[in-house]
């Protein structure tokens, strides 16, 4: 009996072993595992997208190394560290020719189509990049999960990093902890998308205006939320003449529908389409009366895809997480 | 299910870069803490345990209580404490693999250490009094103590490892699950499970499985010997 | 040795009250009594593993102790290893080698010291603490776990060493043939006090206390 428990033990640590060299082994493979066909099992539609109310609007800010910094207590802190140039570079980068352009056409390979557009009148960066030094070289980058689901910046960042040494720390949460982290002095940078709390953001003297540029809040780039739903469409909102129509067929008829619930930029959109005699705000308690077609779930797109995909419900979604979700085949068929 | 096992098996035996970050960085910060947690645990155990000093019993209750500390509560503690705000922000410790193994230490230390104090105080009594009968000294007598209890050790840290390695509150708040920095096992299923990503969830459990398994055969297989 | 009178009370109850006390060199005392009696409460006392009610060791002279408790624990390690960790000088090996004979574990020596039965642990705890020369060896209740024929050969153990080393033995047995065997005087302890002492052949001829007679009778169905 104990020699089966030895023989056991050391074909489990053979297979943990060789999975563990196969790990370490280098190939060319991509960074993620390759989309798999089961496209089928995804129940969701994109139903209605392109309306201008549904514009939202990514945003780069540097973090201002000289910000009213607070502790845990509430008292002001002094020697924040902020990698100023480091922030700098990546900014000047991502609005320089050769980053707005590849930003503009990520997605094409992978989906057809991009999945980011550049906003009229974005700025445009000619600055020279320095390269890093050791004291610079660790940029901090602050930013939502959106932003980071979509793939965006695992297409963007490697090609800074190779031409001028950078190493940058993507840290992703939920707008209102992207925004928190960066408050608490963790970032150099962020980007986000949701106006209301940028503008309070600057307001509150956490950003500040680099040189070359005209304003702290720097809006470059745009692509549209999508309401999706069950293809067959109960509601019928796809022959809405808006999207607040739209909205208001699924609230008159009391579908089911999923809400990020978590005040990030999505949710945030999302509670001003609504008609505004249903009150519905980010706070939970607004929509305490709505529980049985209202799913305030509180998580990140990506779950809350796979819940409207379980219940058949309604959601509103940035193009590009809905894209990658369909693409990845997000709901197993048990 | 099936089509998602498939993949994971799959990914495993490709040599996926990703993968192999996150899981070298797991290996890397469950030893660095496991271990550390192991040489400061087992001698605060063995002086709890073997010690005769008034203060004994209310030191046992009171590591008793850190053993219970929720995971969550220690990273929220030491984001506090590392964040750019915070009072040792100077150390530069949030984000970083050093940063989740000192959050890691301080949860797993408790539990060696308490592990050790109930093994040795169980036969710490009985030593002294054969010992001392025999006039052996102090220093060879607590030799003998932790002779006792050295199968324990090796099982205490297995203990810790598994600790270690299944953890996800502490470093999630402390590491930021930043891809290829402080992205480990837990962390990284957490993300791919939100995302929808199931199929590198899955894998990452697989693996995350097996080692566990590993461990524990190891520790049943020890306490076998034990129970001579 | 000589030993001043002292007590040991817990809770409030007094277990043990002695008098002032002259112990002989080269003599093997035997204390008997019944369970509760205050023999192992003695036996502590005297090998300084716990205080009297006044705090201060009883007996002065600074002798070097050698106590085996009622419950000997074995250690993880082999017998011999067991043995080894109270020798001294580059001897050691021959004389464990020497009391694993003599006792009869010589079989046993390699094999690790947890896989004993009672009556083995307690051979092996006797002969490791005869691994060295104390002036002073107390025993409590030595054989109680082991056979007949075990407990004959420890006896003659004690002797030889008594007779080597010139010590003192102090043998606590509840077994009254084995201190009329093993022992030269005996003390009876009855409910926590000497009740008689002196010669064992005199005391086992001619009983002067009532408790000790009693206990006579008893033990030895007259």
């Amino acid at each position: 009996m104990r020699q089966a428990n030895k023989l056991i033990a050391i074909l489990l640590a053979a297979i943990m072993v060789l999975a563990l060299c196969a790990c370490g082994a280098q190939t060319t493979a991509a960074t993620t595992p390759a989309p798999t066909a089961s496209a089928s099992a995804v129940k969701l539609a994109i139903l209605y997208e392109q309306d201008d109310s549904m514009k939202n609007t990514y945003s780069l800010l540097a973090v201002n190394p000289k910000a009213p910094f607070k502790d845990a207590d509430g008292n002001a802190v002094s020697n924040v560290s902020i990698n100023t140039a480091g922030a700098a570079a990546l900014i000047n980068w991502l609005l320089s020719k050769e980053g707005e352009d590849m930003a503009a056409s990520y997605g094409k390979d992978k989906y057809g189509e991009n999945l980011f557009s550049l906003l009229d009148g974005a700025p445009v960066s000619t600055a020279a990049i320095p390269a890093a030094t050791d004291a610079t070289r660790n940029i901090r980058m602050s930013t939502t999960t959106s932003v980071n689901d979509s793939g965006l910046l695992d297409y963007l960042l490697p090609k800074f990093e190779q031409e001028y040494g950078y190493t940058v720390d993507v840290y992703s949460a939920g707008t209102g902890k992207a925004i928190a982290n960066a408050e608490n002095g963790n970032a150099d940078l962020i980007f986000v998308h949701s106006k209301k709390q940028e503008e309070a953001f600057v307001s509150d003297g956490y950003s500040y205006v680099l040189d070359g540029f005209k304003a702290e809040r720097l809006s470059y780039l745009y692509n549209f939320f999508v309401l999706c739903g069950p293809s067959d469409d109960p509601a019928g909102v796809k022959n809405a003449a808006s999207v607040k129509d739209a909205f208001k067929l699924i609230s008159d008829g009391k579908y089911q529908f999923v809400s990020r619930g978590d005040g990030s930029g999505t949710h945030n959109k999302e509670v001003t389409l609504w008609p505004e005699a249903l009150g519905i705000t980010t706070d939970a308690a607004s929509v305490a009366n709505y529980a049985d077609w209202y799913n305030y779930s509180n998580a990140g797109m990506g779950t809350c895809l796979m819940m409207a995909n379980e219940k058949g419900a309604y959601i509103l979604s940035d193009k590009a997480t809905f894209l990658t979700f369909v693409a990845n085949g997000g709901i197993i068929d048990s | 299910m099936n089509t998602a096992l498939h993949e994971a098996m799959l990914m495993i035996f490709s040599g996926n870069r990703l993968l192999g970050s996150i899981i070298g960085v797991t290996v890397r910060m469950s030893l660095a803490s496991s271990l550390t947690a192991l040489l400061l645990g087992v001698p605060l155990g063995v002086w709890l345990g073997s010690g005769r000093f008034a203060a004994r019993k209310t030191l046992v209750v009171l590591n008793r209580t850190f053993m219970g500390t929720p995971p969550v509560v220690c990273g929220l503690l030491c984001y506090l404490l590392f964040s750019g705000v915070g009072p040792l922000r100077m150390l530069k410790l949030l984000y970083t693999v050093r940063g989740m193994v000192i959050a890691q230490i301080l949860l797993i230390t408790p539990i060696v250490a308490g592990m050790m104090e109930s093994c040795v105080s169980s036969v710490a009594p009985a030593v002294r009094e054969t010992a001392g009968g025999m006039g052996l000294s102090g220093g060879k007598t607590l030799l003998l103590i932790m002779n006792e209890s050295r199968y324990q050790i090796i099982s205490t840290y297995l203990m810790g490892l598994s600790r270690a390695l299944a953890e996800v509150g502490a470093v999630s708040m402390v590491g930021g699950a930043i891809a290829y920095k402080t992205n480990v096992m837990t962390t990284a299923i957490m993300n791919y499970t939100n995302m929808g990503n199931f199929t590198t969830s899955l894998a990452l459990g697989i693996i995350l499985f097996f080692i566990s398994l590993a461990v524990n055969i190891a520790v049943s297989l020890l306490q076998g010997r034990l129970a001579i | 040795m000589r030993t001043d009178a002292f007590t040991k009370t817990y809770d409030g109850r007094r277990v043990l009250s002695m008098p002032e006390f002259e112990f002989d060199e080269k003599s093997v005392y035997a204390v008997i009594g019944a369970n509760g009696s205050g023999k192992s409460t003695l036996a502590r006392i005297l090998s300084g593993t716990i205080q009297p009610d006044c705090g201060k060791y009883p007996a002065s002279g600074g002798l070097s102790i050698g106590y085996m408790p009622q419950k000997s624990f074995a250690f993880g390690m082999t017998v011999k290893k067991n043995l080894l960790l109270n020798g001294v000088g580059a001897g050691s090996g021959q004389r464990a080698d020497e009391l694993l004979r003599k006792i009869q574990l010589e079989e046993l020596a390699g094999k690790n010291a947890h896989g004993l039965s009672g009556g083995e642990t307690q051979r092996m705890a006797l002969c490791r603490l005869m691994m060295r020369d104390y002036q002073l060896l107390i025993l409590d209740e030595p054989t109680a776990s082991m056979d007949v024929e075990a407990s004959l050969l420890a006896e003659a153990l004690i002797r030889e060493y008594q007779n080597k080393t010139g010590c003192i033995v102090i043998l606590i047995t509840h077994s009254l043939p084995q201190a009329a065997r093993a022992a030269d005087n005996l003390i009876f302890l009855h409910a926590g006090a000497p009740a008689e002492w002196g010669r064992l052949k005199a005391m086992m001829d001619a009983p002067r206390s009532d408790a000790f007679r009693e206990y006579l009778d008893f033990c030895l169905k007259r």
